[in-house]
């Protein structure tokens, strides 16, 4: 089920009016039932898949408690791999036989390929990744096992979070279920601004954004380097408030039934570098990389050489677990260069804006930097948009050619979207810049009741006004 | 923007734990301010373009507000609305004329348009029928559904076009959805101008939207994407729908002719099924004693002069076309007997 879609719009206020009015024994019961729903609302013979996993790692944490200490071990082991071999079936089958094919062709060894029909179930890494964080947790030590397969299910199926993060620890959310959550009107309310924040973001900004960026990235041969251009920067937005706005919707959506979720962004396009860009940016699976591949593999702790092949590593498994496609695991490791690349000339850089007298922390060198990682983030996420290596190529080597001015429309997005889509991005920008410097909910809350609520419907008005109501799927359920 | 911990604690701290119940109420109390604002602004937008005189909402006011009432009336697509100048022809016949072609409309969704005409207004002495090679297509989804929205509640018009599109019922009661969610255009704007006295240019001359364009790439590009050239579908649907706009007029006792309009000759011989269509199309005229003229063999068809894309005349082509047809039309108006077909040379001969 959409977020965006008329059946949530039934589903969220009724799953919340009988949470509220079921006793404890039974609320977890029913959110793990409405969870199954929204999953099924999908194609609803995959919940079978999702009840593999859960079965694996619910076994799997029990009797990691149980077994021998040489035992387990191999059977954390066991554990991953069966859990990672779903993940294979379904997302990565494909592309590693073709791959291999097109190796193989390569000396001349021509096998031919099968291509196996299989549709990849919405979310499938973000809930596979969810349940290996449980079982390492509690390998580890630092979870107990959960012994309740309903509770267990329902850490791994919350609905607001199951198929596009964020990618919760069983420490942050397995207690909540057990946890009696009271009806509270600032927590529905604030529950609700923030799910409002995120419409704004996906309907509003998100999808009117992708109606430029679809049309363009779809055959980028037939459009002017201004058109990649601004394709180009909308894309950016486009996957920042679509993804963004999932987490925000997600985040508020738990908040109102009482549950807290992690927080996944943090205004990442105002990060100073790209090292500070990954720490706001989806930091649920950054951390999750960072905790269970990046330390793992030694982190920095090590030899520059192998400090640096950890972290092409570890970007490379990041583009890879976005998506079965070259062009994600070059978009990853694109990343990883830039970071490599970042530290390599730390030194070289601090002494060259020395020089020309922009130590750290003054404006212009703070502006430099926020404008060079913003550039530099938008240069990669082409090769996460289009379609093909073959499509990158032609959009990084086009963006700056024929620079017509009188070609800006496209199809489906007219000119009179620009300035729609133009002042979306605008008003995100400074309702950012105004939470970050004067607190929005602290002066919306001294205001009187009739003035706030003229304010908040207001808002709501807006988003119905300017929304793009294309049912766009979220671009991360594809992962 | 983020309400999270301390967002929480901001508005603990600013007012008092409500109970349960002052909470559902007020948060109902919220919601039902947000059912109320949607409605009365669906009520100020429909109120506001249905003011609106000039475009083609102008032209579709005129219809739905019982304004036109003329003796003859063109129905069709983009392709009657863009080729037939009413102005011409009501100066050649000596009768009233109205363009009533509707942008990106098929034949079913043309015969809904035509019956709220005939509610509305006066019953016409003839109806000029344009056909199309998508003549016998029907619609998959009503194009610029938001234009038809704020009559919805028009029950002739409604029960027609919920047939073509169930989903019209959504547009119908959920307050905005036809304006929001079914429209891209913002065409609520429009409609919002309108209260305040803002209108859209003026480009609609009773009906008839003259297209001051050359000739585009738009044909090459269909070259190159349809090398083989392409066929219309003939549906049994699209079948029925032209046959009830002939029972329409049968029963209304409106006499009714089909013209196939100008089509870039370079077209024709891309349309596959071009033979096959044509032949559908002459058997119910033949079957209902409708006349056909057939501009398939116009001497400017093969001209970019006078047309913009390989199924629109420009203005230049409109005029000339529309000169043209007054000239037939005030002859068939003049006669008692019709002929079952006539194309444009044999008129000529006559």
């Amino acid at each position: 089920m959409l977020f965006n879609s008329l059946e949530f719009a039934i589903f969220f206020p009724v799953v919340t009016g009988i949470f509220f009015l079921l006793s404890q024994r039974w609320r977890v019961h029913w959110l793990l039932m409405a969870s199954c729903i929204f999953y099924m609302a999908f194609i609803p013979a995959y919940i079978l898949i999702l009840f593999v996993t859960i079965l694996i790692d619910y076994f799997a944490g029990i009797y990691l408690e149980r077994v021998r200490q040489e035992y387990r071990k191999p059977l954390l082991w066991m554990s991953i791999l069966s859990t990672c071999a779903v993940l294979f079936i379904f997302k990565y089958f494909n592309f590693f036989t073709d791959s291999f094919v097109g190796l193989a062709g390569l000396f001349g060894w021509h096998l031919p390929r099968h291509v196996a029909s299989i549709i990849l179930p919405i979310g499938l890494s973000f809930h596979t990744f969810q349940s290996l964080s449980y079982v390492i947790e509690v390998y580890h030590g630092k979870q107990k096992a959960e012994h309740n397969l309903v509770v267990y299910a329902t850490y791994v199926m919350f609905f607001p979070q199951l198929v596009a993060g964020p990618i919760e620890r069983p420490q942050n959310l397995l207690h909540q279920f057990r946890e009696w959550h009271e009806f509270n009107y600032t927590n529905v309310t604030d529950g609700l601004k923030r799910m409002a924040w995120g419409f704004f973001k996906k309907l509003v900004v998100a999808d009117r954004l992708a109606l430029y960026v679809n049309d363009v990235y779809s055959a980028p041969r037939n459009y002017t380097g201004l058109q990649l251009t601004i394709a180009s920067v909308f894309f950016a937005y486009q996957i920042y408030c679509d993804f963004s706005g999932y987490s925000d919707i997600a985040i508020g959506a738990a908040q109102v039934l009482g549950f807290r979720l992690i927080e996944n962004f943090k205004t990442p396009y105002y990060a100073l570098s790209i090292s500070e860009f990954w720490q706001r940016w989806h930091i649920s699976l950054s951390t999750w990389f960072k905790d269970y591949l990046y330390i793992p593999l030694g982190g920095n702790r090590v030899s520059r050489s192998r400090h640096i092949i950890n972290l092409l590593i570890t970007f490379g498994l990041s583009g890879l677990w976005h998506g079965a496609n070259w062009t994600y695991v070059v978009w990853g490791l694109l990343n990883g260069t830039y970071l490599v690349t970042g530290f390599l000339t730390k030194q070289w850089r601090d002494r060259f804006f020395a020089a020309i007298g922009l130590p750290e922390r003054t404006a212009m060198r703070r502006a430099i930097m926020l404008a060079t990682t913003f550039t530099l983030t938008t240069f990669a996420w082409i090769l996460f948009r289009a379609r093909s290596m073959g499509d990158a190529a032609y959009v990084f080597t086009h963006l700056a050619s024929n620079w017509d001015l009188h070609r800006l429309a496209t199809e489906q997005f007219y000119m009179r979207q620009f300035p729609v889509a133009v002042l979306s991005i605008l008003v995100l920008e400074i309702g950012q810049r105004l939470d970050k410097t004067i607190r929005i909910p602290s002066i919306m809350g001294a205001l009187p009741m009739p003035a706030r609520w003229t304010l908040y419907a207001g808002f709501v008005m807006v988003v119905v006004m300017f929304g793009v109501y294309q049912q766009m799927q979220f671009i991360y359920f594809q992962f | 923007m983020k309400w999270g911990t301390e967002q929480i604690s901001v508005a603990k701290a600013r007012e008092p734990v409500l109970d349960p119940l002052t909470a559902v109420r007020r948060l109902a109390g919220f919601f039902a301010l947000l059912v109320a604002l949607a409605f009365v602004t669906n009520v100020v937008i429909a109120h506001g373009l249905k003011q609106i005189r000039t475009s083609s909402f102008g032209a579709w006011n005129q219809v739905m507000q019982g304004k036109v009432n003329a003796d003859v009336i063109i129905t069709g697509s983009s392709r009657a609305t863009y080729h037939y100048d009413p102005r011409v022809i009501q100066g050649g016949t000596g009768h009233t004329t109205f363009n009533l072609g509707r942008v990106g409309s098929q034949t079913d969704v043309q015969v809904a348009v035509l019956k709220a005409y005939l509610e509305h207004n006066k019953k016409p002495q003839l109806i000029v029928h344009n056909l199309d090679a998508f003549s016998l297509v029907t619609t998959s989804k009503v194009y610029e559904p938001a234009q038809y929205v704020p009559y919805l509640d028009d029950p002739e018009l409604y029960q027609s076009m919920r047939q073509i599109d169930p989903e019209v019922i959504k547009s119908r009661y959920i307050p905005l959805y036809g304006y929001v969610v079914e429209d891209m255009n913002f065409t609520w704007i429009l409609g919002v101008k309108a209260l305040f006295g803002y209108s859209p240019k003026q480009n609609y001359f009773q009906g008839f939207f003259p297209r001051d364009k050359e000739w585009t790439d738009e044909f090459e590009k269909f070259k190159a994407g349809n090398p083989r050239g392409m066929s219309f579908a003939v549906e049994p649907e699209g079948i029925e729908a032209l046959q009830e706009l002939i029972q329409l007029c049968q029963r209304g006792g409106i006499r009714l002719i089909f013209v196939y309009s100008p089509e870039y000759s370079e077209m024709q011989s891309l349309t596959i099924n071009r033979a096959e269509i044509f032949t559908r199309l002459r058997e119910l005229a033949v079957a209902n004693e409708v006349p056909l003229l057939d501009y398939s063999a116009w001497k400017y068809n093969g001209d970019r002069e006078y047309f913009y894309n390989s199924q629109h005349l420009n203005a230049a082509g409109a005029a000339l076309f529309s000169d043209d047809v007054a000239k037939r039309l005030k002859t068939y108006l003049a006669s008692q007997s019709t002929t079952s077909e006539a194309s444009p040379q044999q008129a000529e001969s006559k």
